[in-house]
């Protein structure tokens, strides 16, 4: 069992100006407490102080499989001018190979309200596919529309690592599927108190007349919105690129 | 349950403040299919000849077809039909956006609006019930504000709201029903009907279920014609510009709206295009309800003096209706000019043909700036524009004249103005030049609410393809735009397919410009989707029905052969040199007409449905009606 990771932090782009200069390509590594600059090379202290705080983390073994730790690899320089982006590789002490550790990212929903046309193709579908019923009212999906500013918000469970939803029901009506990781509910157990909706950092819970609530099954692994989406404003990956 | 349809209307009646609904019998709904079909039934058998069409006899539909709300791509459409006070003949006008799908969910394939209310009113449907508020407090209020005003009190974010705007209620006759801000049911002044009630706006809630009869089946057509868009040559395109690619490709054959159709080719068309707007405007596609080939955008303008103007839109019409029509050269000039039509609520076409009409006769001196209240209307004058879609919605000044459409402006103005007045019928025309699309030209000339392409759109003049011609209509020539042999067959199946779009409440983009679904499938979707059972010849013949009750009801208020006619213009005076391979054209309406009302078997001399034909379609009544007017 690794005990610490060693980390090479490496310039992977610079989509501003950097009067440093700090270049594509140029690297610091850090093992155990040291960190380690090569020669003739140097490391901004702007940037470094916002990376610092990750360091840690990123240098130790997290169990909880989707904890956003693991798969965060990319950090910014705070500068809005500068936009140095670092690339932060784990790196096995024992052998020196790097560790990709965004592959073991479970792939899940992830939405780009930017390319969201406001259509709700994706709540009808989701709607006659769980219930028969077209009416968007029962899609577990909802597409928030704020007309005047052009706006089309999808709101849908993205599957949370360590799902705030699951941990708050008081009654364990949700779980997780064990084959595609999405939450389910169980009706029978739910006792309609809204408290995964309050604790969904997403906003993604709705409810049905019952006060049941409507949350993404993944459709069983068929994930029909994601399908029907004629912009892929909707996609299933385990790209590690956040929402939009 | 609900499958495909609600089986239900409801009536309103403001005078007496009454509300009831009103089963719709299974015969009733497989003659009519849905939306448009249902509308003018009613309208052809509950208004009859002679009413004024602002008087509380006249009566508002609105219907949405069996595909409205379901999975059916773009199924968003709703048609508001009622006399139009703009033509005395047929108004009818649909929209996309979310207020059709919203209307079948709260359970009615058709709302009847009749009488008046006492003061400015609102009607709120909800799941089967509605009621009627007072909207005293959105007097004079834009359709924008009107929306979200009405959305905000009600409290419920899926609200979906109808509404006019200022216009409609200065009674401009070319004002239109409004919804999700942009989408418009703006032809023949089905606004100023609602006007005329003292309505403001129907708002809309349904949290009812709509299902399919057989789902799995329907399921697997849907996926089929998914799939059939996504293949199609055109899916990149429409996804990219929408109907805004029509700019440049006109300007390329040289029949685009230019100058009041002075020629067909605009020199400015490349700073005016849909592929100009798309690289400095837009900011993403918008697509109306459940639809899979999103072809809407939403633009905003980022610096200058129309810093901050944003909008979902626009369409071809406006777009070339304030660039070329009236020869201004500013994108951003024409996006505002749209944005104030749309805010006003008031027609882009009607608005521009005025407009562009205007610079022509002050260009001709025709009309002399004094008369235009001290304005200099010249080509591209812009500040011109703007300034005149103010007084129009206002009706103030010489917008009081432009306010009741082309045909009356020309009218009052006289002095040989009436010539150059772009109309058929007193509906104005689009911004495409017939004499390069006689097919269209043919189209706009018989078109059953007036001179406008929605009702026939017969693409297959594009097509170029001699062996289609002759095996589709027995003319190679039918597949070249500017020949005329064929187009009375070609426009005959094409007003067809428009029935059939309007009736099932689809877009005409996918069913009519892409041909994607067949007549067949057409039925099976509707066996898959409701409880009753349709065949293909049953509905084609339902199709043809409601062009035969259309052209009825115009008949009854009427129009003959005579009224089936294009400006001079278009016959006459033929499109310039620089209209490329146009050049030279005029529109040869004569023998189109004669072939249209032969392929319809409509009287050839005065345009009259003939009995033989009426009593095929079941429409014996009518046929009776006919002959006693004969």
């Amino acid at each position: 069992m690794i005990l610490l990771y060693d980390l090479k932090i490496i310039v992977d782009n610079v989509e501003g100006f950097c009067d440093l200069p700090m270049k594509v390509g140029d690297y610091f590594t850090v093992k155990g407490g040291k960190i380690e600059i090569p020669n003739d090379k140097h490391i901004c202290l702007w940037a470094l102080q916002s990376i610092m705080p990750i360091i840690p983390a990123k240098q130790r073994e997290i169990k909880e499989k989707n904890d956003w730790i693991p798969h965060t690899k990319y950090l910014t320089c705070p500068d809005p001018n500068g936009r140095v982006i670092f690339r932060i590789d784990r790196i096995d002490p024992t052998t020196g190979e790097v560790i990709n550790s965004e592959k073991n990212i479970p792939a899940r929903i992830q939405v780009d309200s930017e390319k969201c046309t406001g259509c709700r193709a994706c709540e009808t579908i989701c709607a006659f596919v769980h219930t028969g019923n077209f009416n968007g009212i029962k899609s577990k999906i909802k597409i928030d529309k704020i007309e005047k500013e052009g706006k089309d918000i999808p709101y849908v469970c993205r599957q949370c690592g360590d799902a705030p939803c699951v941990k708050v029901c008081p009654v364990n009506a949700l779980s997780r599927d064990k084959k595609t990781n999405a939450v389910l509910v169980n009706n029978d157990k739910c006792i309609g108190c809204k408290k995964c909706a309050q604790a969904c950092p997403f906003d993604a819970i709705s409810f049905t007349d019952n006060n049941n609530p409507l949350i993404c099954d993944l459709c069983d692994g068929e994930i029909e919105c994601v399908k029907r989406c004629p912009t892929k404003a909707i996609t299933f990956s385990n790209s590690p690129g956040g929402d939009q | 349950m609900n499958y495909g349809y609600c089986e239900q209307a409801l009536r309103i009646n403001l005078t007496t403040n009454t509300l009831k609904t009103e089963k719709l019998s299974q015969t009733f709904l497989k003659n009519h299919i849905g939306g448009r079909g249902l509308n003018v039934r009613r309208l052809y058998d509950e208004v009859p000849p002679d009413v004024d069409p602002l008087s509380e006899k006249n009566k508002l539909f609105i219907g949405v077809g069996p595909l409205t709300g379901t999975l059916f791509p773009g199924a968003a459409r709703v048609n508001f039909t009622a006399k139009s006070p703009q033509t005395n003949i047929l108004g009818d006008s649909n929209t996309g956006g979310f207020f059709g799908p919203e209307l079948k969910f709260a359970g009615f394939d058709q709302v009847i609006i009749e009488g008046k209310a006492k003061q400015l009113s609102y009607i709120y449907i909800k799941d089967g019930k509605a009621q009627i508020k007072s909207a005293k407090h959105l007097k004079g209020m834009d359709v924008f504000e009107t929306q979200d005003k009405i959305i905000e009190e009600l409290k419920d974010k899926r609200i979906q709201v109808a509404s006019i705007g200022p216009a409609a209620e200065n009674g401009v006759k070319y004002s239109g029903i409004f919804c999700n801000q942009v989408r418009a049911a703006a032809r023949t002044g089905m606004g100023l009907v609602l006007a005329s009630k003292n309505i403001k706006a129907i708002a809309v809630r349904g949290t009812q279920a709509l299902k399919a009869f057989k789902p799995k089946e329907f399921r697997k057509l849907i996926d089929k014609m998914d799939e059939e868009i996504r293949n199609h040559s055109e899916y990149d395109i429409r996804i990219r510009l929408g109907t805004t690619k029509l700019v440049s490709s006109l300007n390329k054959l040289g029949c685009l709206a230019t100058r009041h159709f002075q020629t067909g080719y605009f020199e400015d068309a490349d700073k005016v295009s849909g592929e100009f707007l798309e690289k400095n405007y837009k900011k993403k596609e918008k697509g109306c309800f459940s639809c899979t080939i999103p072809c809407s955008r939403y633009f905003e303008i980022d610096k200058g003096k129309h810093k901050g103007l944003k909008s979902e839109g626009p369409e071809f019409e406006g777009l070339a209706g304030f660039s070329s029509r009236v020869g201004v050269s500013n994108i951003e000039d024409a996006l505002k000019a749209i944005d104030l039509c749309n805010r006003y609520g008031m027609d882009v076409i009607s608005t521009s043909e005025c407009i562009s009409f205007t610079m022509e006769l002050y260009e001709k001196n025709i009309l002399s700036s004094k008369e235009i209240d001290g304005l200099k209307p010249t080509w591209g004058n812009s500040k011109a524009v703007l300034t005149l879609i103010e007084k129009i919605k206002n009706r103030e000044g010489f917008g009081d004249i432009l306010a009741d459409g082309v045909l009356a402006a020309a009218n009052k103005i006289g002095k040989g103005s009436e010539k150059l007045a772009m109309h058929v019928k007193g509906l104005e025309i689009f911004q495409a030049d017939p004499r390069g699309i006689k097919g269209y030209g043919l189209g706009v000339a018989v078109a059953t609410r007036g001179g406008d392409h929605l009702r026939s759109e017969p693409w297959f003049e594009f097509m170029e393809d001699a062996e289609e011609g002759k095996r589709r209509f027995g003319h190679p020539e039918a597949a070249f735009r500017l020949e005329y042999k064929g187009k009375g067959k070609v426009v005959k199946f094409y007003e067809e397919r428009c029935v059939l779009a309007d009736c099932l409440e689809a877009c005409k983009n996918t069913l009519v410009n892409m041909e994607i679904i067949s007549f067949k499938e057409a039925a099976q979707l509707l066996n898959y989707l409701t409880k009753f059972t349709f065949d293909e010849e049953e509905i084609k013949k339902s199709t043809e029905r409601i062009m035969n009750i259309e052209r009825a009801y115009i008949v009854r208020e009427g129009i003959r052969r005579k009224d089936d006619i294009l400006p001079d213009r278009f016959l006459n005076e033929p499109l310039p040199d620089e209209c490329g391979e146009s050049a030279g054209s005029v529109v040869e309406l004569g023998p189109m007409l004669d072939e249209y009302y032969e392929a319809r078997n409509w009287n050839i001399k005065n345009g009259i449905p003939k009995e033989e034909k009426l009593k095929e379609l079941n429409l014996g009544e009518i046929a009776k009606e006919l002959k006693d007017l004969s």
